[in-house]
């Protein structure tokens, strides 16, 4: 103890040790302040000899000795500047260890030296005198500090509040006037009649539809002029919309009937083969690409389709594959005039369109919504304002009794909302505390009531669909939700990767019944009935549970992964894999396929069915399948 | 008994390098096939849920170790070493980040953004050593706060500043609260993270910018005793004002002072308050009328500031990223290539009439803001005023309750004993 002690207390060891500390710790200094001058005077990959020596290569391209050298120097050049990073980084911390032992070394010196205070009699500030100082250089400072201010705000001043009014509103001009400008404005409808192919024209260009149009046009300039017409409650109020008997003899959103994967079709087929055209009945190219499922009323099928500059719905013949009309989705008011940049993955148009047999709406990424009637003539379109959202918006629209129901959740405001389908007009709009997802709605009747059931982190929550009400809450999922609910029996299942799988018996006071984590999905929704629940993962695992205890009856792996959501039609799952293969297998707690027909086109869509007759959108062509 | 509380503290660090190894991210990371190794971040991830609790749980254990150190052992090398700790525990192992220092901006953020929802970490550290304070005086600037233990042990040949240099000094931090509360408050910046002269140091990525910043600081920091705690610390400023209420204060001596003068140039940081005699009183009408004309120019002095605040708000704004980029697009001398924000922007899809809008609501936010901190600083330079034209008869040597650090330097110069109470 006493050896430390000396050790300690030795001063000239000490003044030894803080002199070649500092020394070092100088050198060290100097040296990482040159090495980053140097590396900021310097460009790797924009020297003077390189510029040259590549300006010379323009010149003689095919010298493969000039190209071999400038690539060596350029390796050179690079190697040089991130050997300099390393230089500084590394000479960063040996001048920290110099500068720690510098300090403990003086630190020991002023220790050993420390001695009695001095104290000085003379040398004391009065507080009359110290007071009188400061109070004068509060002052001198506070003064300048006033004068500098004023100063620089003058001298910069331009007025910024107003100059981004102003550009605000030049803004809105200028959108406005492009608007205004197009000679589509008032002659949309035409124009897309106009657009029509050939082969439908004699359909929908006949007089009664030009009346329609007429008709058509000046609800719309009526409703420019009253930005809040009161219609909602006639909306909501007036029966004028399918039975759910006709929604489930239709596929008229994604997933079918309340969006809930179960198709209530019969004799749909189960083998066919793209490649020989074995039960493929027709086969049309979709001009525009789109992520979104096809939905069928009567005997017509509509997808949508979109890239960077156009919006399109495509209406074909259900039995013939005949397009017969195409309705543009452009000059919508306060549509962006740039296309928001999305995931290639989920692209423009990754929501499905719906239909109550009476309109047909479709929503783009870029947040226009529209509704045409089911000859492709517009009825209303507006703009929701850019979707927040990083990968894409790709929420479905679902259509229930006279409102089309949207589930907003981006980033900022994110809420469900309800348009009157009439007319556009907004009936409900009630904000989420919800993080960004992209599942979509589904409407179910638990018994008691209809209930719109939504997914996003927190929480699976439900909502009166006529008034936007919401009826229950519950947390329990996280992370970017993408898959869509499922539900059977009084209970709805919500699942999401690196998050979990919870069954919740719903209610008002919803109950989780169990959870799991073995197996999540990302992308694919789940489907249940009565008994069993269906889940599907985008790595190609499909599992079977039982729905009201959680427990797995069977796991299958499967080649190719799956984006396409599963359907049960007829007790049996349809379940269409990433490389084209349909995967049909019985609903059952024991795995038995019943097929597993090719299309020989990929494809990420759900299928849409009608009686006899399984419609799939593939990478390009939309597919009938029947006998 | 060294043994096991060295074993003890090794196998405590062990196991904390442990959880690390089992932590698992929420959302891995992806594997390139090509090797890519991805670059570590500039920041530091989020603290699990449990070392977010240990963070406070240490916090108030050294604060209560280092409460103890100063009122009841009266010792200076305890305080030391817990300041050492520090550094090792909140500035390298928790690389900085939570701070209580930084944490005010956090609230602000909170107080002004409902949709953010503050850690209750957050909370802690900024309430408790405020509440420490209350009671005991400014303990956690004494040896818990990283970035004055860093700066404490480069003290060492430290000079007096002048009483009246360090008035006028002190009114800078008020400044800095301000501008980083207005930052937070309108969302542009975390003003006092991103300036934090020694967070690199302690994340060991500092850029060369900050290592020199941080250096300055460290080296002025050898002869101007802990700088960035006495002329810039906005945290500082709380804790001052919080610290003149507190009933346990550090007191030099044990027992009656004895007027020795051994402690009078004790203090590094110019914080003991000398005795004042009678006689240097000022005459007593001057003094009075002083005070009141400066209580009448006080609320004068805030219309001032608040009018200068208001003039200066533009300039105040344009630190704000928006504000930046709707200059950069409504620039029609513009010719350089469109820079990331300007693609980034581009590519949002966002309508140019919308962003300008909120561009300008922005600027309103920084007028009104203008003001307040205008206003706030007109009274801080009027209250200051006043309060150096009152004469505070005092017969002892005291620390000042707002300005001591509570290091204990002083302590160990005074030859009172405690038992000659």
């Amino acid at each position: 103890m006493s050896k430390l002690k000396k050790v300690i207390e030795n001063v000239r060891l000490w003044k030894g040790v803080a002199i070649v500390a500092g020394v070092y710790s100088f050198i060290f200094c100097v040296l990482i302040i040159a090495n980053f001058t140097q590396i900021n005077r310097v460009d790797p990959v924009n020297t003077k000899v390189l510029n040259t020596l590549v300006e010379r290569l323009k010149e003689n391209p095919n010298d493969n000795q000039l190209r071999e050298e400038i690539r060596e120097l350029d390796l050179l050049a690079r190697k040089a500047y991130f050997t300099n990073q390393w230089q500084i980084k590394n000479g960063g911390y040996m001048l920290m260890i110099g500068v720690l032992v510098l300090i403990i070394a003086l630190q020991f010196i002023r220790l050993a030296t420390k001695g009695l205070p001095v104290v000085d009699n003379e040398n004391d500030d009065k507080l009359l005198y110290t007071q009188n100082k400061a109070r004068k250089w509060i002052s001198i400072g506070g003064a300048t500090l006033v004068v500098v201010a004023l100063v620089f705000a003058f001298l910069t001043q331009n007025q910024l509040k107003s100059t981004f009014i102003n550009a605000a509103q030049a803004s809105n001009n200028e959108e406005k006037s492009q608007v205004s400008n197009s000679p589509v404005v008032q002659e949309t409808t035409q124009a897309k009649v106009v657009e029509t192919p050939k082969n439908v024209t004699a359909e929908v260009t006949d007089a009664n539809k030009e009346k329609k149009l007429e008709v058509t046009t000046s609800k719309e300039e009526k409703k420019e002029q009253v930005q809040q017409p009161q219609v909602s409650n006639q909306v909501v109020t007036a029966a004028n919309y399918p039975s759910d008997n006709e929604l489930k003899n239709n596929f008229p959103n994604f997933r079918g009937f309340g969006g809930n994967a179960i198709a209530y079709q019969k004799n749909i087929p189960v083998s066919w083969d793209g490649s020989s055209g074995q039960n493929v009945l027709w086969k049309v190219a979709i001009p525009l690409p789109g992520y979104n499922s096809p939905v069928i009323w009567g005997d017509k099928i509509f997808v949508a389709g979109a890239n960077a500059s156009k919006r399109e719905v495509y209406c074909f013949e259900r039995n013939s594959g005949k397009l017969l009309w195409i309705a543009n989705a452009d000059n919508i008011q306060g549509s962006p005039l740039k296309a928001p940049d999305v995931q290639g993955d989920t692209g423009q148009s990754a929501p499905t369109i719906s239909t109550d047999g009476k309109r047909v709406y479709v929503i783009f990424a870029n947040g226009d919504i529209m509704a045409v009637d089911m000859n492709g003539t517009r009825v209303w379109a507006k703009n929701l304002g850019v979707p927040q959202n990083h990968y894409g918006h790709s929420s479905s629209l679902i259509a229930y009794k006279n409102l089309v129901i949207v589930q907003y959740d981006q980033r900022t405001n994110p809420r469900v909302l309800a348009l009157s389908s009439a007319t556009g007009d907004e009936v409900w709009s009630t904000p989420r505390k919800v993080k960004i997802s992209w599942s979509s709605p589904i409407i179910v009747n638990t018994g008691i009531r209809a209930e719109l059931m939504l997914v996003a982190e927190p929480s699976v929550s439900s909502y009166d669909p006529t008034t936007g009400k919401q009826l229950w809450s519950i947390d329990c999922i996280s992370g970017e939700v993408g898959p869509s609910l499922a539900y059977a029996d009084g209970v709805v299942f919500a699942l999401n990767e690196y998050a979990s799988l919870t069954a919740i018996k719903v209610g008002n006071t919803p109950q989780k019944l169990w959870e799991s984590s073995d197996y999540l999905s990302d992308v694919p929704s789940p489907v249940a009935t009565d008994k069993y629940l269906f889940v599907v993962t985008s790595y190609g695992t499909v599992v079977c549970y039982d729905a009201k205890t959680g427990t797995s009856y069977w796991t299958k792996e499967f080649e190719n992964g799956f984006y396409s959501s599963p359907v049960i039609a007829e007790d049996k799952v349809y379940l269409m894999d990433k490389q084209g293969t349909m995967h049909i297998f019985k609903a059952d707690k024991v795995y038995a396929s019943l097929g597993e027909p090719k299309l020989g086109e990929k494809t990420v869509t759900t299928p849409a069915f009608a009686n006899g007759r399984i419609y799939i959108r593939g990478d390009k062509n939309l597919y009938c399948i029947g006998k | 008994m060294k043994k096991t509380v060295a074993y003890t503290v090794l196998i405590f660090i062990i196991s904390l390098q442990l959880y690390n190894s089992f932590a698992v991210q929420r959302f891995p990371k992806p594997e390139f096939e090509s090797g890519y190794i991805q670059p570590p971040t500039s920041t530091p991830d989020p603290r699990s849920e449990a070392f977010a609790i240990l963070d406070v749980v240490v916090l108030i254990a050294t604060l209560s170790v280092v409460t103890w150190m100063v009122l009841k052992k009266r010792n200076r090398n305890g305080v030391f070493w817990i300041s050492i700790f520090s550094i090792a525990y909140f500035g390298f192992f928790c690389e900085g980040c939570i701070c209580a220092v930084g944490s005010v901006q956090n609230v602000t953020y909170a107080l002004f953004n409902p949709v953010y929802s503050i850690p209750i970490t957050v909370i802690a550290f900024f309430a408790i050593p405020i509440i420490f304070t209350v009671f005991f005086g400014r303990t956690f600037c004494a040896g818990v706060c990283p970035l004055g233990a860093i700066q404490d042990i480069f003290v060492l040949r430290p000079v007096t500043l002048k009483s009246w240099l360090l008035k006028v000094l002190g009114l800078i931090p008020f400044i800095y609260l301000g501008l980083s509360i207005l930052y937070a408050a309108t969302s542009t910046d975390f003003i006092i993270c991103r300036y934090d002269p020694f967070v690199g140091f302690f994340r060991l990525n500092a850029s060369f910018t900050m290592f020199m910043l941080g250096g300055i600081f460290l080296l002025l920091g050898v002869f101007i005793a802990r700088p960035y705690c006495r002329f810039l610390c906005p945290y500082g400023v709380i804790l001052n004002l919080v610290s003149r209420v507190s009933k346990k204060h550090l007191t030099i001596t044990p027992a009656k002072c004895i007027q020795c003068k051994l402690c009078e140039n004790s203090c590094p940081f110019g914080a003991i308050d000398k005795p004042v005699q009678v006689k240097e009183k000022e005459e007593s009408h001057k003094a009075v009328r002083r005070i009141m004309l400066l209580t009448i120019i006080i609320p004068l002095l805030v219309l001032i500031g608040g009018y200068v605040g208001s003039r200066f708000h533009e300039n105040l704004a344009r630190v704000n990223h928006n504000v930046q980029l709707a200059q950069i697009l409504l620039n029609p001398n513009n010719t350089q290539p469109d820079s990331f924000e300007v693609t980034a922007f581009k590519s949002s899809g966002k309508s140019t009439e919308e962003f300008f809008k909120e561009t300008a609501l922005i600027v309103n936010k920084f007028y009104i803001g203008g003001w307040i901190l205008g206003g706030f600083l007109g009274l801080v330079f009027g209250l200051t005023l006043t309060s150096l034209s009152i004469f505070k008869y005092q017969e002892d040597y005291t620390p000042n309750k707002g300005t001591c650090l509570s290091c204990a330097r002083c302590i160990d110069f005074c030859p009172v004993k405690e038992d000659e109470r």
